[in-house]
């Protein structure tokens, strides 16, 4: 009888705990400030966070693929400079990205492991091909300008090591955007063939980098939770709706055609109205039926298999000079 | 000296010797950047596209100097001249191989440019000397990077060390055409623009077998130095296949005058 | 066990994580600003210059194992006990780096200097003193001994040369209005 009474009480008490908890975590948000690593948290808002910052790790990683087929063939020096800067940016984008995963617990080894296999999601867009060399600057207005609409919103995330990642990102995305407005706008004014180039391109970039800002709200069903928890600040809808006012007139205004035949300039609320989604597509890519999937991992697997031998003498090398492992009980892994 | 005080043959062999290292550098780091995206872990991917950017940022300086002398721009000297007419060496030309490939390939270019980059810096003419410091610079890491991985594949495992030495089998053969001089090159070092070339190769050979000894390679026999010019004389059309892909999107549409 | 943690067996393993700590000019302190994998220390120190000195500016760089930092959350601040001065043993230096704002950085942290104790508690208390007015929200104590540094001699050619890739600057690059009127023109790149 007494520990029944006992079980009895004690199961409120944790459970009061656990909201008051909750309660103070949320209060650290609402008053602005980060929360750290090995910080308490509520492991909903780590699991989303591994998740989030995963993707977007692997996002860059892939998307240094489609883009870096043409660095062989950039045609002229200036450019083949630009396009090996860009792609190494994205490089270094996943890498400040896998660090701030690795802080809430997840190892780089899961996470390629996860991505390798086909569990991890990354952002659709970086599976479709890139056709002619104008793709490059296309990318670079849409995807990245739309990446950095995105990004801007996420330097203000809750968790420190994520926004301190998506700030030194946006710090270096804005190159990426300009550089590609600056060749697309060339080639729209250039010879017949480079203007083609990049209407194609256009035509082919326009409705991924919509789809790429994510479903429409109405199918986001983390989102509210995010935004309470200071992850994401605005709706994808919000964001789409900033990218499209900014990008559709400037690229009409260089000369180029938009493929959306209802596109229109709504007078009485100043915003720029776009056309139906076809998100069957989109969901069919996530899937991972888009036409590059298969080969966009498939070239993943063989730089991680064509690596091992190296990264198994590297540690070997390694093993070699070190002293044993320190006897001294592991922290969780410090991290910034 | 500049190039107002050049007489018309040195300024012809200076063309040539600018253009061989630009073409060098051009298509080294064209090499170096077919690993973005492939290479054995994320920050050895950042790593090699640094390095890549560096050679090619080398090549438009070099090329720069052509310019000057020659009034031809450095973006159609790359993209719309012939393998024939390139004066790259067939050690940078090979395809990428594995990263043992790639990495005792970069440490022997490397090597080469420690023996080369200083005894530039004091070349005769000025804007020789200006750039040899700039591509120096870089070059310092460069060789640290190369070196640092060289050692670790030839104390590693036994895969990595029987990777470096057939890497090592297939390149070695190769640095004698490197080192090799042009023609006008003699005709350089007597002005104190390029330094002598015999004692170039020795000094480079020299450091390059002490250190691979240290390594416990195995360094196979060297053919005869080729006769001077030999960088013209296109064996195998690994550069052809190179340019072919180089040069596809600039030569589909040579009207264009910007890209 | 984090990768931090994992032996080094031969088993392939994306290598240990290194924190890297940045100065980015005379004027300011070394501050911590990710970290990088990689087998061994100089290897480290190479690819700390490879990730994080891309663009300008530095001067410094140091990276240490992430194994051997000892790192305190704000809650564990508060919580941190009277220090007792029984504490014999070897004296070892450690690095204090500080988190005292909220405000968005890419950085984590500022280096604060160094303090030398015969325990991680005794060192923490150093630390704090060392700290003093200043907000500490986080804290790191990181083992001196396995810190590795850059050279003096190193900082022009591994920092230097990025202030000449003008081509991955985004301020080089024109604003929408001259570049839609350079375009017109046909003006050369």
């Amino acid at each position: 009888m007494a520990e029944q009474h006992m079980a009895a009480n004690s199961a409120p008490t944790e459970a009061s705990a656990e909201e008051a908890r909750l309660a103070a975590f949320q209060a650290r948000i609402d008053a602005g400030e980060k929360i750290e690593p090995g910080d308490w948290m509520p492991s909903e808002y780590r699991r989303q966070l591994i998740r989030m910052i995963s993707q977007h790790a692997h996002s860059e990683w892939v998307g240094m693929l489609p883009e870096g087929e043409w660095i062989a063939s950039a045609p002229s020096l200036r450019r083949k400079l630009i396009l090996i800067a860009k792609v190494q940016d994205e490089a270094g984008h996943g890498q400040y990205l896998y660090h701030a995963a690795e802080t809430l617990g997840a190892t780089r080894e899961e996470m390629v492991d996860a991505l390798l296999e086909g569990r991890a999601k990354y952002s659709s867009v970086f599976n479709y091909p890139t056709l002619n060399w104008a793709d490059v600057g296309m990318i670079g207005w849409l995807v990245d300008g739309a990446a950095i609409k995105n990004q801007v919103m996420l330097a203000g995330a809750s968790y420190g090591p994520y926004s301190r990642a998506m700030v030194r990102i946006c710090a270096e995305e804005t190159f990426h955007h300009k550089q590609g407005q600056e060749m697309i706008r060339r080639y729209a004014q250039g010879t017949p063939q480079q203007r083609q180039m990049a209407q194609d391109a256009l035509d082919r970039w326009w409705w991924p980098a919509m789809m790429m800002l994510g479903p429409h709200d109405s199918d986001s069903p983390n989102t509210p939770q995010l935004k309470r928890w200071g992850v994401k600040i605005k709706t994808n809808d919000e964001v789409r709706q900033e990218f499209l006012d900014e990008h559709a007139p400037e690229l009409i205004e260089a000369g180029l055609k938009i493929p959306d035949p209802d596109l229109r300039f709504d007078e009485a609320s100043g915003h720029w109205v776009h056309g139906p989604i076809d998100w069957d597509e989109f969901w069919n890519v996530v899937k991972g039926n888009g036409p590059c999937n298969a080969e966009r991992l498939a070239a993943r697997r063989q730089a991680h298999d064509d690596g091992r031998w190296v990264r198994e003498a590297m540690a070997a090398h390694a093993a070699r000079q070190a002293p044993p492992a320190s006897a001294r009980a592991p922290r969780t892994g410090a991290s910034a | 000296m500049t190039a107002a005080d050049l007489k018309s043959e040195v300024s012809a062999a200076l063309v040539e010797r600018l253009t061989a290292l630009a073409d060098d550098e051009l298509v080294l780091g064209h090499r170096n950047a077919e690993w973005t995206g492939h290479a054995p872990i994320l920050e050895e991917d950042i790593a090699i596209a640094n390095v890549a950017q560096d050679e090619i940022g080398h090549a438009v300086l070099w090329y720069g100097l052509v310019q000057e002398l020659t009034g031809q721009d450095p973006d159609r000297l790359a993209f719309f001249r012939g393998a024939n007419e390139y004066r790259s060496s067939a050690l940078v030309e090979l395809p990428r191989g594995d990263w043992a490939f790639t990495m005792l390939r970069q440490y022997l270019f490397d090597t080469y440019e420690a023996e080369l980059l200083p005894r530039l810096m004091r070349s005769a003419y000025t804007p020789v000397s200006e750039v040899a410091a700039k591509v120096n610079r870089e070059e310092l890491f460069h060789l640290r990077h190369s070196a640092l991985w060289v050692e670790r594949l030839a104390f590693g495992t036994e895969e990595s060390k029987s990777r470096l030495q057939s890497a090592l089998n297939e390149l070695w053969p190769l640095v004698p055409q490197l080192l090799a001089p042009l023609e006008g090159d003699a005709l350089l070092a007597a002005d104190g623009i390029y330094p002598d070339p015999a004692e170039l190769a020795a000094a480079v050979l020299g450091r390059l077998r002490t250190e691979l000894n240290r390594l416990e390679l195995t360094l196979p026999a060297l053919p005869a130095p080729p006769a001077a010019g030999a960088r013209s004389d296109r064996g195998e059309g690994h550069l052809a296949a190179l340019l072919a892909e180089m040069q596809s999107v600039a030569r589909a549409d040579p009207a264009a005058e910007s890209w | 066990m984090s990768a931090a943690e994992k032996p080094l067996t031969g088993a392939d393993t994306q290598w240990p994580r290194w924190e890297v700590l940045k100065k980015d000019s005379e004027r300011k302190p070394h501050q911590a600003v990710g970290s990088v994998h990689a087998a061994d220390a100089v290897h480290a120190l190479l690819m700390a210059r490879t990730v994080f000195a891309r663009r300008p500016a530095a001067v410094s760089m140091w990276v240490a194992p992430a194994a051997s930092i000892h790192a305190f959350t704000a809650e564990e601040l508060t919580q941190v006990p009277a220090h007792s001065e029984a504490e014999g043993g070897e004296l070892s230096r450690y690095l204090v780096v500080v988190k005292s704002t909220n405000r968005r950085s890419m950085t984590f942290g500022d280096l604060k200097g160094e303090v030398e104790a015969s325990s991680v508690r005794a060192a923490l208390d150093l630390a704090l003193e060392l700290a003093g007015e200043e907000p500490v929200l986080a804290l790191w104590l990181v083992e001196a001994g396995s810190v590795v540094r850059s050279e003096p001699d190193d900082a022009d050619p591994w920092f230097g040369p990025a202030q000449d890739k003008t081509y991955k600057q985004q301020s080089v690059y024109s604003s929408r209005a001259t570049a839609s009127k350079d375009a017109a023109e046909g003006v050369p790149r």
